[in-house]
């Protein structure tokens, strides 16, 4: 039997039962739009996070307080909101010397409420020296950054983000020069920062205070560690062997002899990437698991609508094979119909999720006024058009064996 | 053509054994217009599907056109069927969704006539039955002797050596009936051998034989008298 022929036939009888051939293929439809909006959403998710990371700029290095062990996925004790006191001035002072490194810079950070007149926000305060925003590359659109003088005379000066500026001050206006209200300090605005935007994880990095980090340690924190020390490397360097100076540095500072035994985790913008890649690729497989049953339910569909169309023509079935039908041209035909039931299906599902897809982007860029990829995955689509014709063959076999299988005389005195 | 040598089917359920055909023994040449006929339980519709590879004996010889049909496969079977055989059923057998056209076709889809070839074949059966201008027609909305006559032309299609007839006026008033009969014996006169399977003796003159069949074994195996004078009265 000719290809041509069995899409021919295959055609004709979906084109029969239009309205029943269009049932069928909604389970389908359903489950590879839901894989594909999901896949979709995931890809969109990892661009968005991963972006963020990005902006922490190549060449940085950063340390946190507390081990991790050996584990790929296990976090330092201070991320887990265990105080660790372990990075201090002197490990930045040493850190400061190394050939590799072209700056260390440190933060302390809070949460306090700021106030300015009858308004009041509660922010997260960051005390950091001056480099801190060269280091960063954290722009200041209005005013200026505080100086190192600022940070040694522990004067009350601050920078904040633009999100704080509008909240205490009102959209447009200037409010360097002002003077806000931190945990009963009075510091006066110096800058406003350029927006950065959201952040992993939703939190708005824009909504801050920047103090200078003599002031937030020893005035609002009373603390002489540090949450964290960023170090970033020499241009001549290679970023891994900076990487494993500050190790060693850090480790003769803290007379640690066992790597394993570290009471301090090393990041680099690499090392993030490919943990929050994995994270978020297991995140979107997972959602695609969870879609893909809805395929199972709609191949279950398929192959119940295949068995009652294979009792309904039966006589067919009795007839084509005496004619000269081979138990393998009545399979093949069987089959190519659950087939192409379910690769149609697939690929309006794929055309339906594209639309889903294109309509959370709107929503999502212009109501929300988020920044977010309409990430389309050539993967996802190919995924859809194997995984739907698959599905075609796997809940099709068993009915057109059931027709094939069929005794031609039984078939034709089918009533 | 054909020869059967002590023919035998016995059907087993749950151990019971029920014997159709008891040994059965005959030759049918090329170009023979034979009867079968037999009341209901005599092993006609048996020995039919047998002689058309729908089924397989359980005992005796089966020879069409030299072969053995005992030694070949159930593919070798379908396309035997498919080139030397056609089929015409008492319900037409018509997938009432195809057109006319379409329906023809079929038994060309399994001998893998090449698309651009077929058109040309389906015509001439279609007109060999005089329904030319019925060929882009859905199959539904044909009358049933129009429908019977459709379902002659597919069997024609593929130029068989043996037509099987099977009540083909079952289901037809008398004048439909007699059309169909009459292009039956057109298609002997020109050469073509046809089995006929009949309850009605008027229906069974057509044929220069008649083979009698009851429980399981032949009764009588003879020539018919004054066929001529038979199709006249039954046209009439």
């Amino acid at each position: 039997m000719r290809v041509s022929d069995l899409v021919k036939s295959s055609q004709a009888t979906l084109k029969h039962g239009k309205m029943r051939s269009l049932l069928t293929m909604l389970g389908i439809v359903i489950g590879i739009s839901s894989v594909i909006v999901l896949m979709s959403i995931g890809a969109s998710a990892q661009q968005y996070i991963l972006a963020q990371v990005q902006g922490l700029g190549s060449n940085l290095i950063i340390v946190i307080p507390g081990g991790s062990g050996n584990g790929r996925f296990a976090s330092p004790a201070s991320a887990q909101g265990i105080v660790v006191t372990s990075l201090v001035q002197q490990d930045v002072n040493n850190l400061e010397q190394d050939p590799s490194v072209a700056a260390v810079t440190e933060e302390n950070r809070g949460q306090a409420n700021a106030s300015f007149e009858d308004n009041s926000e509660v922010v997260t305060f960051d005390g950091v020296p001056a480099n801190f925003f060269a280091v960063r590359n954290f722009n200041v659109t209005e005013g200026y950054a505080f100086t190192d003088g600022d940070v040694q005379a522990y004067n009350h000066v601050a920078v904040i983000g633009p999100t704080l500026a509008a909240t205490l001050f009102g959209a447009g206006s200037d409010p360097v020069g002002q003077y806000i209200e931190v945990k009963n300090i009075q510091f006066r605005i110096v800058g406003v920062l350029a927006s950065t935007g959201t952040g992993a994880f939703g939190v708005d990095q824009d909504n801050i205070v920047m103090v200078p980090i003599s002031v937030a340690q020893t005035q609002m924190l009373g603390v002489t560690y540090f949450n964290d020390i960023m170090v970033q490397a020499n241009a001549n360097y290679n970023i891994s062997f900076a990487q494993q100076r500050v190790e060693t540095i850090l480790e003769q500072d803290h007379n640690i002899t066992d790597p394993n035994k570290d009471d301090f985790t090393i990041e680099t913008q690499q090392s993030v990437l490919s943990l929050l890649g994995n994270i978020t690729n297991i995140l979107t497989l997972f959602l695609a698991a969870i879609a893909s049953i809805s395929l199972i339910v709609g191949g279950i569909g398929i192959m119940n609508i295949m068995l009652v169309s294979v009792i309904e023509r039966t006589k067919e079935i009795g007839l084509r094979k005496s004619v000269g039908a081979t138990d393998k041209d009545i399979l093949q035909q069987f089959l190519v119909e659950s087939v192409m039931l379910t690769f149609i299906g697939g690929v309006i599902g794929i055309a339906l999720g594209g639309l889903v897809v294109g309509a959370a982007w709107l929503v999502i860029t212009r109501v929300a006024d988020a920044s977010w990829a309409f990430e389309f995955p050539i993967s996802a689509i190919l995924l859809a058009v194997a995984v739907s014709s698959v599905t075609g063959i796997a809940f099709g076999i068993y009915p057109a064996r059931q027709a094939a299988k069929k005794s031609p005389i039984e078939a034709l005195r089918y009533e | 053509m054909i020869e059967v040598k002590d023919l035998k089917k016995d059907y087993i359920d749950e151990g019971d054994v029920t014997s159709a055909l008891r040994g059965v023994s005959f030759t049918i040449d090329k170009g023979d217009f034979v009867s079968i006929m037999g009341p209901s339980g005599s092993g006609k519709s048996t020995l039919v599907q047998i002689l058309s590879f729908l089924d397989r004996s359980t005992g005796g010889s089966y020879t069409f056109l030299g072969k053995k049909i005992d030694d070949l496969s159930d593919v070798e079977l379908a396309h035997i069927r498919n080139k030397s055989i056609g089929f015409v059923f008492q319900s037409f057998n018509l997938l009432t969704r195809l057109s006319v056209y379409e329906n023809v076709e079929i038994p060309l889809i399994y001998s893998d006539v090449p698309v651009p070839e077929r058109k040309k074949m389906i015509e001439d059966a279609v007109h060999s039955v005089g329904l030319d201008e019925k060929l882009h027609v859905e199959t539904a909305k044909l009358s049933g002797g129009q429908k019977q006559r459709i379902a002659i032309a597919r069997a024609l299609v593929n130029d068989p050596d043996i037509i099987f007839a099977d009540e083909p006026t079952g289901n037809l008033d008398s004048v439909s009936g007699a059309q169909v009969m009459s292009i039956l014996d057109g298609l002997h006169d020109a050469g073509r051998t046809v089995i006929l399977v009949t309850h009605e003796t008027a229906t069974a003159e057509f044929a220069d034989r008649i083979i009698r069949l009851r429980d399981g074994v032949i009764e009588s195996d003879e020539a018919v008298k004054n066929p001529r004078h038979s199709k006249k009265e039954f046209i009439k």
